[in-house]
């Protein structure tokens, strides 16, 4: 790897790249050759040698620093607590006919988890015939049946999601996780391609599919939900307040929707009417883009000690007074313990077959699986239900006899708590470090945005392991992100 | 606007007008040094005072150190304990920006975000230690730039109508406190070098020193530097000009009120300025310079709060109340269908 003399700084950096044993890498095949696919890109990046990079990722650093792209950390030594997410400048790119597939696959999703939460807070059909038990919803922490018979404006509950997708040996998309509350991220894909566009403006004209129209999508989704009649509806976006570690893209969506920001404290209700305290007194809003968990939403009705959310917002949110995006209650069908079901539920409201895989899950809760579960534990990933962000975590392969024995004993005391899969080898991606270009493991957040239809922002969120053999891209556990690169076809 | 956004944004440029006005009259204290008329043992006590930490400075340095300029100059610019010290002054200014950055240009924002990271690199340190001039200097370049680039780049609407606002009422409190401080000063007998010295470090501390001599009076004495800083009206720090500029934003402002509100902040405002008109030079003199200057900083203390009742922080009861009276109004047509 360090043969290369020191002074030929423009040597190829791909030089010495040793893709990862049994792992899908997606610009090298196995026998150390470019997919042909993405050459076109990655041929214009082989000039780029270390030397020239680190200026590059110093530009880029500076240019997240400067326009306070940033997360804080206090109480560190009490200076500056602003901090930058890592970002690698070597592009994932994925083909427009390979997207495509996502796209459909995506959307199809989304129809068949929205019909889900209308059924489950409904007529509950598809508990009634048996296909999702009717104990995994009931017993969920977030299933809310106060909400039973409460319809948000058009049916919709799923306004924004981000659904964690993988891709195994094979190269193909999987479906990893759901989040369909409050998803965040999507800023930095806006952010990255734009410090993007500044660093490297000669890539620009490799033809990558714009994501700026993302603001627009998601504010013409707000307007297709206001349930005012007649009057022009007033949308907002509900932040917990600067200090939590999003509000960098709170700010950010409400600026580039052209929506006012607001906090809890801003927001009043009266006669089941919401309002904003401004300068010219109350004004009424009609549609709250909420960046606040369920619980926190309302002191009156859920969690008393709240301080982030608006006395009696439950209450003209079931009144019909107020859209709230995305819908509450939505967590059952991303708990973890619902997703094994998803692919049924497809079948189930649209009679399609699932076009997304997803990965082979065992439901503690049933009595086999937990049987073959407490057997194989050293080869599975365990995950708690409740959890996320890459904790409560057991990756089997990796762990040792004590952290075994330990989820073991979970495992028997709260089997509903736990879901466990196989160990998916991660694809890797081109990625600059220390000691020059070396595989890091990828996985990728697409969003999909629904109001009158499904639209599904091309790329998405790269998150990377930056560490080197981890499967954890988690921003908080050594995670960086990548621009995201939809390539389309040469006319 | 979202009231809180508004207080974010009028503050943001009271703690902006705050790092100007404190570099400004550091660096005239400092340059001070080589001028043999100013008296060490009186000079920098009336800064403590005007930048409001006499009390605090003493408490944490002694009395003793309240004569050594380099204590006194450290301890106004980076003293992390203290709210009213520059480096804290700056992050506050940076802190209401950010959380108003999504109502900000970006350019405004960039401006006030890169004074932030400046005064926290090591160079900005080793600049203050090498070469305090110019320390300052890009402290108030940095103020002046933000205040350039917001006017060139800002939709020039509400956000940016309570940035002017907080602007306008701290510059008139902190020319009155300026010059408050001179006027504390112990310069020997009226007319003589030490106390043409101080006059001279009162102008230029407020950016006064060229328009006061282009002015009419070229006599340098306590009651010309007085008629310029409080009563020009078309010197943009004088006090009298600040409130002339406060009274067309507050108007502005009346012109969006929904239902003919009664405005506290107007009446707090015509008060002042009003009793300030009346006012000559002889009157001052009658009244005291210091009493009057004290009169000017209690009236803008007042003013401000009746800014925070009337937009800023208006009281939930009252709020509560005007949701009833505009239901009505929106009942009052169908009413009228009815019968």
């Amino acid at each position: 790897m360090n043969a290369q003399p020191a002074n030929s700084e423009a040597v190829d950096p791909f030089v010495g790249y040793r893709p990862l044993p049994k792992t899908y890498d997606e610009v090298f095949d196995t026998e150390g050759r470019v997919h042909p696919s993405v050459s076109p890109v990655f041929e214009r990046l082989r000039g780029i040698g270390r030397a020239e990079y680190r200026r590059l990722q110093r530009l880029a650093d500076d240019a997240f620093l400067r326009g306070g792209v940033t997360f804080s950390v206090y109480g560190e030594d009490g200076g500056n607590p602003d901090r930058i997410f890592p970002f690698d400048l070597m592009p994932r790119v994925v083909t427009r006919a390979e997207w495509e597939q996502v796209e459909s696959g995506l959307i199809q999703r989304i129809a068949a988890l929205n019909l889900f939460l209308g059924d489950v807070y409904g007529e509950q059909r598809i508990l009634k015939e048996g296909i999702v038990p009717r104990e995994m919803v009931e017993s969920s922490r977030a299933f809310m049946p106060s909400l039973m018979g409460v319809r948000p404006p058009g049916g919709i509950y799923v306004h924004i999601a981000g659904i964690d997708l993988i891709r195994d040996t094979d190269g193909r998309f999987l479906v990893l996780e759901d989040n369909i509350r409050t998803p965040s991220g999507v800023s930095y894909v806006l952010e990255n391609r734009m410090v993007m566009r500044r660093v490297m403006p000669e890539l620009a004209n490799a033809r990558v599919a714009p994501v700026d129209d993302y603001p627009r999508k998601l504010r013409e989704a707000l307007a297709s939900v206001a349930p005012c009649g007649g009057r022009d509806g007033h949308a907002v976006v509900l932040t917990p307040g600067p200090f939590n570690s999003a509000y960098f893209e709170h700010s950010f969506l409400a600026r580039r929707m052209g929506c006012e920001l607001v906090r809890g404290s801003d927001l009043f209700v009266e006669r089941d009417r919401v309002y904003a305290c401004t300068t010219r007194g109350p004004q009424r809003v009609d549609v709250i883009y909420r960046r606040i968990d369920d619980e926190f939403l309302d002191p009156e009705s859920l969690r008393s000690d709240s301080a982030l959310g608006v006395p009696g917002l439950m209450r003209a949110y079931a009144a019909g007074e107020v859209a709230l995006v995305n819908a509450v209650g939505n967590g059952v069908a991303d708990d973890k313990g619902i997703y094994p079901y998803v692919p049924d539920m497809v079948r189930f409201y649209l009679d399609q077959e699932p076009i997304l895989p997803q990965v082979p899950t065992y439901v503690c809760q049933r009595d086999e699986d937990l049987r073959y579960v407490l057997d194989h534990l050293d080869e599975l990933v365990i995950k708690a239900v409740g959890e996320a962000g890459g904790y409560g975590m057991l990756v089997g392969p990796r762990a040792c006899r004590e952290e075994i024995e330990t989820f073991r004993e979970r495992l028997a005391a709260d089997p509903r708590n736990y879901i466990a899969q196989p160990l998916v080898q991660l694809s890797s991606c081109p990625t600059w470090t220390d000691q020059g270009l070396a595989p890091r493991r990828v996985d990728l957040r697409p969003y999909v945005i629904t109001g009158e239809e499904s639209w599904v922002l091309p790329g998405g969120l790269t998150r990377v392991a930056l560490v080197e053999g981890s499967y954890v891209v988690n921003s908080s556990q050594g995670g960086g992100s990548k621009d995201t690169w939809i390539l389309e076809e040469e006319a | 606007m979202i009231s809180r956004v508004a207080q974010s944004c009028f503050w943001l440029t009271r703690y902006l007008e705050r790092v100007d006005a404190l570099a400004r009259l550091l660096d005239v204290h400092h340059a001070l040094h080589i001028d043999a008329a100013a008296a060490a043992t009186t000079r920098w006590r009336p800064v403590l005072r005007a930048t409001g930490q006499e009390a605090s400075f003493v408490e944490r340095l002694g009395d003793a150190a309240v004569h050594d300029g380099e204590a006194v100059e450290g301890f106004v610019t980076w003293d992390a304990d203290d709210a009213a010290s520059l480096w804290r002054a700056v992050g506050a200014a940076r802190e209401n920006a950010r959380t108003v950055r999504d109502v900000m240009s970006l350019e405004a924002w960039e401006a006030i975000n890169d004074l932030w990271l400046w005064i926290n690199r090591p160079a900005a340190r080793r600049l203050f230690e090498k070469n305090r001039g110019s320390f300052y200097e890009h402290l108030i370049q940095s103020t002046v730039l933000f205040h350039g680039v917001s006017h060139g780049t800002m939709l020039h609407d509400e956000p940016f109508t309570f940035m002017k606002l907080g602007r306008a009422v701290e510059r008139a409190a902190q020319t009155a406190r300026i010059l408050d401080a001179h006027v504390a000063q112990d310069a020997g007998p009226e007319g003589g070098a030490a106390d043409a010295s101080r006059w001279l470090s009162a102008l230029r501390s407020c950016c006064a020193y060229d328009p006061f001599f282009r002015g009419a009076s070229h006599a340098l004495h306590q009651t010309s530097v007085a008629r310029f800083l409080v009563f020009d009206q078309s010197f943009p720090r004088s006090v009298l000009y600040n409130l002339d500029e406060t009274r067309t934003l507050l108007r502005g402002l009346r012109k969006n009120d929904p239902f003919g509100l009664p405005r506290r902040s107007r009446t707090a405002l015509e008060r002042a300025r009003g009793e300030l008109l009346q006012m000559d030079m002889a009157d001052v003199e009658r009244r005291g310079l210091h009493s009057t200057l004290n009169f000017v900083i209690r009236a803008t203390d007042h003013l401000c709060d009746a800014i925070r009742d009337d937009y800023l922080e208006p009281p939930q009861a009252w709020l509560r109340h005007c949701v009833r009276v505009l239901e009505s109004l929106e009942r009052a047509p169908e009413a009228e269908r009815a019968a």
